[in-house]
């Protein structure tokens, strides 16, 4: 069993072929990194996992895909979405609720938490899990404009946890963010896998090999490698990954 | 010493200073005159401006402007829900579905409602309304001024709406937000200034219509009156009969009037700018 099972995925944008027959399985509690440069169909692959693909006009889907054993195509995608968090490229925030709110929210809709002081603990175990908690535990009534980049990006980190998912995404989010945030972010993201399965996105080698547990390489829509982190590390079987793994892609 | 380019850019700020300047000048000369004429008449007639009925024609009394008044405001009553909650609904359909056949031949019927004469409107709906109840009323009055501002409150709303970053429509789904949810309670809390500025522009656009009451509201100023069913007046009709007549002391009440409607509109804007907090981004 596998907590992404994608069997000969293809997925066309307006008639453009983004994915073309992918193929992966992320093992349950371990932290996958999909690396490719740009444009090779790293975000429309997450995109396809938790179905927001769906927003897209004219998308279409082909092949198999099993998200935490259910087929995700046919799933109710607002129920499939409740198993699984996301953190976006760009923080996000929701920009009219104080921190607070941005955390509760996401454990309100989905029944994390019913009453004060239970929606009060979850936000403080995803805030904590984030490790946002001691900078944030005396203005939780701020707005998400009163934080840096890297904060906003772990209060999304903390609003995503704060639904007690199964299967967290990660689309480049330290991509906008400084060194010392998107180590922070690195640092949660590891101590998560026991909780969840993560699948990360990244473009940065050396950010692969310190929080991988498993790397599938991604080029025109193509997997073109995938294995254990340590083995694709060390021993890259193909041109395209070493090319990749030496930053010159 | 200037270069070139330098006195070029200099040149070139000072052509905009000058242009705004110019488009500027006119909207402060006019309403610096509308206020200083009108609030002369208004101190001059004192509390019997917005409790007594219009004078007549030859009196020296200015009298008040009472039954236009409560008319405005009840046409206003009648007429803002309705076409706030038609066009709020409108601009979500539209938004949210744009490619949609419904939402198509929404946007569709919403601009070509704004080109329609407001005259037009109001003589449809003297057909549809006026001759059927068989006489004038405030209602038909303001179903004629919400056909009026129906466009322009969707076309407020949707440009609201669609100026929201498609990111926070992404992340209120990621969290499995339905999309009633991400409507309700990411969207337009986000977009709540922008729906606020509409709301108020359509309140202006209900309270400063003319035409579309003149085969409508019935123009009732003999007395004041509550009902929705009843003839009604409204200042923007009062101020137009009241310029164009020949006397002196109509044209003084129409100043009064335009005054006060433009009093209202600066109040209300203020108003939306204090209470309504713009979302920072």
């Amino acid at each position: 069993m596998f907590a992404v099972e994608m069997n000969n995925v293809s997925v066309y944008l307006g008639g453009r072929q983004v994915l073309k027959g992918v193929t992966l399985r992320v093992p349950y509690n371990t932290v996958f990194v999909i690396m490719g440069p740009s444009g090779s169909g790293k975000t429309t692959l997450l995109r396809v996992i938790n179905r927001l693909i769906d927003l897209t006009e004219g998308a279409r889907v082909e092949g198999s895909v099993k998200v935490l054993g259910f087929d995700a195509m046919s799933y109710d995608p607002y129920e499939l979405r409740k198993l699984i968090g996301m953190v976006f490229q760009v923080p996000n925030p929701f920009p009219h609720l104080t921190i607070y709110d941005n955390v509760a929210v996401a454990a309100r809709i989905n029944g994390v938490a019913k009453s004060r002081r239970e929606v009060d603990e979850v936000v403080r175990w995803a805030l904590e899990r984030a490790m946002l908690w001691d900078e944030v535990e005396d203005r939780l009534h701020d707005y998400p404009h009163q934080l840096s980049g890297g904060q906003r990006q772990r209060l999304c980190l903390a609003r995503a946890l704060a639904m007690k998912p199964r299967l967290l995404l990660l689309d480049e989010p330290t991509a906008n963010i400084d060194p010392v945030n998107a180590r922070k972010l690195e640092e949660a993201i590891v101590s998560l896998k026991d909780e969840v399965t993560v699948v990360m996105v990244t473009h940065f080698p050396h950010q692969a090999a310190r929080v991988a547990d498993y790397v599938a390489v991604l080029y025109d829509g193509r997997v073109v490698e995938q294995g254990p982190a340590q083995q694709l590390f060390l021993r890259p079987t193909t041109d395209i990954a070493q090319k990749l793994l030496r930053g010159e892609m | 010493m200037y270069s070139w380019r330098m006195l070029r850019e200099k040149l070139f700020t000072c052509l905009i200073a000058v242009l705004s300047l110019l488009a500027i000048v006119p909207i402060v000369h006019l309403i610096i005159a509308v206020l200083i004429n009108g609030f002369t008449v208004i101190a001059k007639a004192g509390i019997n401006f917005f409790t007594n009925l219009p004078p007549a024609p030859l009196s020296r009394e200015i009298g008040g402007i009472a039954p236009s008044i409560i008319g405005t405001a009840l046409m206003t009553i009648i007429s803002l829900p309705i076409t706030v909650v038609l066009a709020l609904f409108a601009a979500i359909l539209t938004t949210e579905f744009p490619r949609n056949t419904v939402s198509i031949i929404i946007d569709a019927v919403a601009k070509s409602l704004a080109s329609i004469p407001t005259i037009a409107v109001s003589m449809i709906v003297f057909t549809l309304i006026v001759m059927p109840m068989k006489g004038f009323s405030a209602l038909a009055g303001a179903i004629a001024l919400s056909i009026i501002a129906l466009p322009y409150a969707y076309t407020y709303f949707s440009t609201a709406l669609r100026s929201i970053p498609a990111m926070y429509r992404e992340a209120a789904f990621s969290i499995a937000m339905g999309r009633w949810g991400a409507v309700m309670k990411v969207l337009i809390p986000i977009a709540r200034r922008s729906i606020a500025v509409g709301v108020l522009m359509t309140i202006a656009r209900i309270m400063g219509e003319t035409a579309a009451l003149l085969f409508t509201a019935g123009r009732f100023r003999t007395g004041v009156s509550f009902s929705p069913t009843s003839p009604a007046d409204a200042i923007p009709l009062l101020i137009f009969d009241y310029i164009l007549s020949p006397y002196e002391t109509w044209h003084q009440v129409a100043w009064g009037a335009a005054a006060l409607l433009l009093l209202a509109y600066i109040v209300l804007f203020f108003a939306t700018k204090l209470i309504v907090k713009e979302v920072k981004l």
